[in-house]
């Protein structure tokens, strides 16, 4: 008799059923263990906890980050916080909103707007977020609430900062200006809803905000059901934000922007052309950012906003003009390097210059024997249209791109414009139109559709000063390699020629500068000049008397002989660029030379970012 | 009777016959669950739809959809498909660290644009499929060799190792509490659960001595968070005075204050127990636990009532994993175990959590669609 096999089958599955209800036995212990853990915190200890849920509770405060400050290159500070004594209310800790607000306004004025702006914050977010009631409190004001803190429920005093421009009317275009965070930023980062937290909305302000911006500090505290502070539970301190150190001199900067005030319009740019740092940037009319960072002016507000002169534009980087005769240099430049034109090529000047059925005027009859010097010298047009005319704007428009026209620079400045240099292709992409003769003809002398800011005109100065492809900087970066630019591909001898060619605009008798030369022994200046048309056939009708006057330029570098600043001038309708441009540049080189601020050293900050990066997109743009 | 009924051809379901074995009565729990969840979530958002409530009904139902997929699927499909379900899992949780998204301090998700998968959660599932099959696979009278024991101990653990390296400590507990539970109901000899219980009992100590000061600082943060007021043991403390306050009946729905001092750090996610224990007290706080052991019961007896061992274990498992779930996140919120970060399962917003849990109950029904299906070991193929 054969014993039978074990199932094997039978017994596992009456394992799996005894354990399974010895695990779901378990579950139901564990669940046990739940229901008494709640019955110990909700039944026996419930009316402790009722207690420090009533009386109480925790609250949190950010502690915003004092801002970084922004000092000008020899260390004078022109934007820095300063204390700002304020007073908010918490409207959950508030017995009744209007009750508390009625209580402050026995200390401090508290308009209607104000109570509106209040009650519509805190019905927007938690009660338990601060709201803003008023700020600037003079000492005697802060005193007297925290004194009656214990009567009024739900206030705050606090001591925050707010932002001090000095020099702020010269400086305030490269600078800029704070303001609260707009709705998108406070979404991408909460912190922004804190009270007097403020976020750069324009120039260095904006550019280099995040390093400017610090991060904030916290204190927990426990406050009972009026808000009151029981005790400090713990705190983290904020950390300030970095110091930036400009470019810029800031007493330059004012002798420019005295210089240039009495233009309607205009905007002056000098560059070292060794490191490319910005040393002036001035542009009229201009605004004062302490109106309008803190408390903000509601009627000037307006005011810079209906003003046509638009002050609040940046004309250095956002004006694009076309740059008349000062771009000559380019196309001087550009038919040496082509070929079709040499050193002693001479053309004579009837006074116009025809292309196909169209005539071309030039601002005077020239004569014979002009060669390139004389060109640049007298500004002759017919010169240029021929030599536009025999390279062709590809390869004009290479040589301008090459001297540093027709795109942004990442210096950290928002808004810029990148002028236009035109050729075929852009005009075929752009206007769907195939390009014609005429108007690589007036491209030669810097009309049509070719245009550039103050900005790119110095930068292409300082190019073709140097022979290098200097970029400009407005930030001084402490551990910054002192390497020279790169080497531009364009022949020095034709550097050479045309250099000339702007010492004698300035210098020598019969250039269109000659009232502009420095009197200064032997220390002399290189330009050109530029006057470029603002009126067209088209909208001639439509222009004041004002709004047809010419464009007034002038590009300059200096000393001549060893050429170490570069300047470029617009005045917007302000005529001849001789008349208006130049003598501006030569009261501005003059203070510039006499303190030649390159050669002093540079103040660093001790709390300086060792590599500040530009937030700002900015490349070349074709 | 007994002879009669083994010898019963695998009976051929069609769907009305599925749709009569569904466990109905179970649905409607779920749904019930589901529904309190959104309540919660309304008076989350300060008594609006939106941005969760909505949205949590409106994935419910979604999930509704593959919930019935996943219940009506043919179970041997599963059976052979439960291998390479877990290797792909494996694989896309290798991937994490390679090319995952860090979010939060953590690398646990695979993301392209607006698409993010979170492999973990797939294991979830995998895991349980992988174990059962192995278990229908290997013939009960070799259950007790220790040989045998050696590719599910690899199941589990190599999950449970590219888990912690996250680090997602929930997961790796989840998927611990998973494995060990199903070798312990496939009929694993209690000896090896007490052998390792020994062995961690006897090598915790000398870990401890291996570690620096600041790591040891951290573990012991973590296991008593008040240790550091600023830090986590703060949202406990919070935690436990929101649910402490809310006594027997609570301070009524909406009606919270506690859950609105904004202090609870994850109010619409991990620590919506506390609201809701606030708000409902002790009697909807139990009402809670009580529906969800209701579930765990339904569960169980669903399991016992399969024939074949993978059904059983695949509804086990999910029980394991709605369980473990439910317990660390209510223990987590009464400050009972520390922090660790894991959802309420159908209750707490987020889409993932959600869908892994909706298909584990599909696959809970499933097992209970086919209960009367016998499978015979060939059936499962070969170990690999």
């Amino acid at each position: 008799m054969t014993r039978k096999p074990p199932d094997y089958a039978r017994r596992q599955r009456h394992r799996f059923s005894r354990r399974a209800l010895l695990v779901g036995a378990g579950q139901a212990g564990l669940f046990g263990v739940l229901g008494w853990r709640l019955h110990q915190l909700q039944i026996l200890d419930s009316s402790d906890y009722r207690l420090l849920s009533d009386e109480n509770r925790m609250t949190m405060q950010l502690v915003a980050p004092s801002r970084g400050a922004i000092y000008d290159r020899f260390g004078t500070v022109v934007a820095e916080d300063r204390e700002n004594l304020r007073v908010l209310v918490l409207p959950a800790f508030c017995k009744s909103l209007s009750a508390t607000l009625d209580a402050l306004a026995t200390v401090v004025p508290v308009s209607s707007a104000t109570r509106d702006r209040v009650a519509r914050s805190a019905r927007r977010q938690s009660g338990y977020y601060p709201v803003l009631v008023a700020e600037g409190l003079s000492w005697r004001q802060f005193a007297l609430l925290n004194v009656l803190a214990p009567q009024i429920p739900g206030m705050r005093t606090d001591r925050s900062a707010y932002r001090l421009y000095n020099h702020s009317r010269p400086m305030a275009h490269v600078v800029g200006y704070v303001g609260m965070a707009g709705k998108e930023e406070v979404n991408a980062d909460p912190v922004m809803r804190l009270p007097g937290f403020r976020a750069g909305r324009a120039g260095v302000e904006k550019t280099f905000d995040r390093e400017l911006r610090g991060t904030p500090g916290a204190i927990k505290y426990e406050v009972d059901v009026r808000g009151r502070v029981v005790r400090e539970l713990g705190s983290r301190p904020s950390t300030k934000g970095r110091d930036i150190v400009l470019t810029i001199d800031h007493h330059l900067q004012t002798v420019a922007q005295d210089r240039i005030k009495d233009h309607r319009v205009a905007s002056i740019v000098v560059i070292d052309v060794v490191t490319g740092g910005i040393l002036v940037m001035a542009s009229t009319p201009t605004y004062d950012p302490n109106d309008i960072a803190f408390k903000v002016d509601l009627e000037q507000w307006k005011e810079l906003g209906r003003n046509p002169d638009h002050p609040m534009h940046n004309r250095a980087v956002r004006g694009q003009y076309p740059p008349g005769s000062t771009f000559k240099v380019v196309t001087a430049l550009a038919g040496l390097s082509a070929g079709v034109i040499d050193e002693h090529e001479t053309m004579r000047c009837p006074g116009s210059y025809a292309v196909g059925r169209k005539r071309f005027r030039c601002w005077k009859s020239h004569g014979g024997g002009i060669d390139v010097h004389q060109a640049l010298k007298q500004s002759c047009d017919v010169y240029f249209y021929e030599t536009a005319k025999r390279m062709g704007i590809d390869h004009l428009a290479l040589v301008a791109r090459e001297l540093g026209l027709g795109q942004t620079y990442d210096c950290g400045l928002p808004g810029q414009k990148p002028g236009l240099i035109p050729d075929q292709a852009w005009k075929r992409a752009n206007l769907f139109d195939a390009w014609y003769a005429g108007e690589t003809v007036i491209a030669g002398i810097g009309q049509g559709f070719v245009s550039a800011t103050p900005l790119q005109l110095a930068v292409m100065t300082a190019r073709v000063a140097t022979g290098r492809a200097v970029l400009p900087k407005l930030v001084m970066s402490p551990n910054d390699p002192a390497e020279p630019w790169p080497l531009l591909s364009l022949d020095p001898a034709h550097l050479e020629i045309v250099r000339s060619g702007m010492i004698a605009v300035v210098n020598e008798k019969g250039g269109t500068a000659g009232r502009s030369a420095l009197e200064l022994g032997d220390v002399q200046m290189a330009g050109k000049t530029g006057t470029s048309q603002v009126v067209s056939s088209r909208n001639e009708h439509k222009l004041s008397a004002y709004e047809r006057e010419t464009h007034a330029l002038f590009i300059a570098f200096a000393p001549a002989d060893a050429p170490r600043y570069a300047a470029a001038c617009v005045v917007e309708h302000g005529g001849g660029g001789s008349r208006a441009a130049a003598p501006v540049v030569k009261d501005v080189m003059t203070e510039l030379l006499l303190r030649d601020p390159a050669a002093r050293p540079a103040f660093v900050s001790n709390n300086q970012d060792a590599a500040p990066s530009a937030v700002a997109a900015a490349g070349p743009v074709r | 009777m007994k002879l009669l009924f083994a010898e019963t051809p695998a009976p051929k379901l069609n769907l009305s016959k599925k749709l009569l074995l569904l466990n109905w009565p179970f649905l409607l729990l779920v749904t019930s669950i589901v529904l309190v969840g959104a309540g919660a979530l309304y008076s989350v958002a300060g008594g609006a739809l939106d941005p969760w409530a909505s949205r949590h009904v409106v994935r419910f139902c979604f999930g509704l959809a593959l919930l019935f997929a996943v219940a009506f699927s043919d179970m041997r499909w599963w059976l052979r498909g439960a291998y390479p379900l877990y290797l792909a899992a494996l694989l896309l949780m290798l991937l994490v660290p390679l090319i995952g998204v860090e979010s939060g301090g953590a690398r646990r998700w695979l993301g392209y644009g607006e698409f993010s998968f979170q492999p973990s959660e797939m294991m979830k599932i995998a895991l349980v499929l992988a174990l059962a099959r192995y278990y229908q696979w290997l013939p009960p009278e070799k259950i007790w060799r220790p040989d045998a024991l050696v590719p599910p101990v690899l199941m589990i653990g190599l999950p449970l190792l590219l888990a912690l390296a996250q680090p997602d400590l929930g997961t790796a507990m989840l998927f611990a509490v998973i494995g060990g539970g199903l070798l312990f109901l496939a009929g694993v000899s209690w000896f090896y659960f007490g052998a390792v219980i020994v062995g961690v009992v006897v090598a915790l100590p000398h870990a401890w001595e291996k570690l620096h000061d600041y790591q040891r600082e951290r573990v012991l943060t973590f296991i008593d968070p008040e240790r550091d007021p600023l830090g986590s043991g703060y949202h406990i403390l919070q935690s436990k005075i929101a649910i402490g306050s809310g006594g027997l009946s609570g301070k009524g729905f909406m009606q919270g204050t506690q859950a609105q001092l904004n202090f609870l750090p994850e109010k619409h996610t991990d620590f919506i127990f506390t609201m809701f224990a606030e708000e409902m007290g002790f009697i909807g706080a139990v009402a809670l636990l009580a529906l969800y052991l209701l579930t765990l019961f339904f569960i169980t007896y669903m399991a016992l009532r399969c024939r074949s061992i993978f059904a059983r274990l695949i509804a086990a498992g999910m029980g394991l994993c709605l369980f473990t779930y439910v317990f660390i996140n209510v223990a987590m919120v009464t400050g009972l175990v520390p922090v660790v970060g894991v959802p309420l399962p159908l209750v707490s917003y987020g889409g993932t959590s959600m869908l892994t849990m909706i298909v584990g109950l599909g696959f809970v029904l499933n097992a209970h669609v086919n209960r009367r299906v016998t499978l015979r070991r060939e059936e499962a193929g070969a170990l690999w």
